[in-house]
């Protein structure tokens, strides 16, 4: 079940690519390198969260940070 | 700059007001009893201070650099490096928050009408759609919320009609009796959403009259505190001391509407009403998260990198909790004083920082 999320991932970052490689122009080379690397970033966080759904995230990041004072708040 | 489009004062007020009434107005009723009990209508009043505040420091802001957002001025304000770290944690913030409200969105879907349907496909459709209208640029955007927002506030008042007979005004009372520390200690999580409209940083470089700017932001925050203050004295007089035991207590109160064994099952309409609301304020955040990237990695262009994003935007959706309860707990704790440093204590020192060089400018070194 996994590969074929995994599959569908890939497949939208190739409808993705194919939409919109040819709307940029030939000159916009930091649009360019903005696009391809935010678009394998992001194909490999969705990768690694669909083998991994459970990994520490954002969230837990900021509550560690913030949760001495998030504790004032509790009841 | 970017951003070729414009909006008119009104736009932004009509944009601003579901930004923060939106996600409120289902899970106030339940934060806010939670610490002020009878006294809840209250809290919305005491927390509007901070949007007041929020949208002051985003127009004083405004005044020193005209024509940038939050992420160009930080870097004139603090140098380049600081800057750039500043603009990153800020778009970090904003990123994460999306997707926690995007997450929101699909839970209570999921929860509460389309039970069978997988949590990412609701998540995935609204984010498809949302990108197709920050695509279209700001205009875009405003335009379609000018036809949700009335839609919005005619169910919204249907709803509110329909719950006037089954009221109990006795559930008010007694109204302060432990003075108004409950209803400020109330308005604290509140008072942080309203801060969200410190995002008025990245519209008001694209007002058509900039001196109409102020005013339509504060008459906008006027109008999600009454709307706020509604809701919660509605939910207050339906259900009384256990309105903050439900997790979206005005969805209970919708389901409890019947009249003549005839009009039932109105809760359907709260869900329009949010799916209008959501979709605004996701497409704001959304379009911050854009145009911010955009402008921090000084792209000529926003839209090649709508669709990477919202692609982040989705993963950071399903990663940002492992259920609702978790997710509600965040919002309530941690996630308050996190919006808070972002939202009202960096802008502030920004301010302070614009203010200073600007009484003592620096000598040009020719």
């Amino acid at each position: 079940m996994k590969w074929l999320m995994v599959l569908g991932i890939v497949v939208v970052a190739i409808l993705m690519t194919l939409y919109e490689w040819p709307k940029i122009n030939k000159e916009q080379k930091r649009e360019k390198k903005a696009f391809v690397v935010l678009t394998a970033g992001s194909v490999i966080l969705a990768v690694v969260l669909v083998y991994f759904p459970a990994m520490p995230g954002p969230t837990q990041l900021v509550d560690a940070i913030f949760k001495p004072l998030g504790k004032l708040l509790e009841q | 700059m970017i951003e070729k489009g414009k909006i008119s004062g009104l736009q932004m007020a009509i944009l601003l007001y579901p930004t923060v009434v939106a996600t409120a107005l289902l899970i106030l009723p339940a934060t806010t009893g939670q610490f002020a009990k009878q006294d809840m209508w209250l809290s919305p009043i005491w927390a509007s201070l901070f949007g007041y505040l929020a949208v002051m420091i985003a127009y004083r802001l405004h005044h020193y650099f005209p024509q940038e957002t939050f992420v160009q001025y930080s870097e004139k304000i603090v140098g380049k490096f600081p800057g750039k770290l500043l603009g990153f944690g800020f778009l970090f913030f904003i990123l994460h928050t999306n997707g926690m409200v995007l997450r929101d969105y699909g839970e209570f879907v999921t929860g509460n009408f389309l039970k069978q349907t997988p949590l990412i496909v609701m998540i995935m459709s609204m984010a498809f759609v949302c990108a197709l209208a920050v695509r279209g640029g700001l205009e875009v955007i405003a335009r379609s919320s000018q036809i949700f927002l009335p839609v919005f506030i005619v169910l919204f008042f249907l709803i509110i009609l329909l719950l006037i007979p089954a009221l109990n005004p006795k559930n008010m009372f007694p109204v302060m009796d432990e003075g108004i520390t409950r209803s400020i200690r109330g308005a604290f999580v509140p008072s942080l959403w309203f801060s969200e409209l410190f995002l008025i940083s990245f519209l008001l470089p694209y007002l058509h009259e900039k001196e109409k700017g102020l005013k339509w932001a504060v008459v906008t925050t006027a109008f999600i505190m009454i709307t706020l203050v509604t809701t919660n004295l509605f939910t207050l007089l339906l259900f009384g001391d256990i309105a903050s035991s439900f997790t979206y207590p005005v969805m209970d109160a919708a389901r409890y509407i019947s009249i003549a064994d005839f009009m039932q099952h109105v809760e359907a309409i709260v869900m329009a009403i949010w799916v209008t609301g959501m979709f605004i304020k996701i497409c704001i955040f959304y379009y911050v998260v854009v145009i911010g990237t955009a402008q921090w990695l000084r792209l000529s262009d926003y839209r090649p990198i709508v669709f990477p994003i919202g692609f982040v935007l989705v993963s950071v959706s399903m990663w940002s909790a492992s259920n609702l309860q978790e997710l509600t707990h965040f919002t309530r704790t941690s996630w308050t004083f996190y919006a808070g440093l972002f939202l009202i204590v960096i802008p502030i020192v920004l301010l302070l920082i614009a203010k200073v060089r600007h009484k003592f400018p620096k000598k040009q070194s020719h």
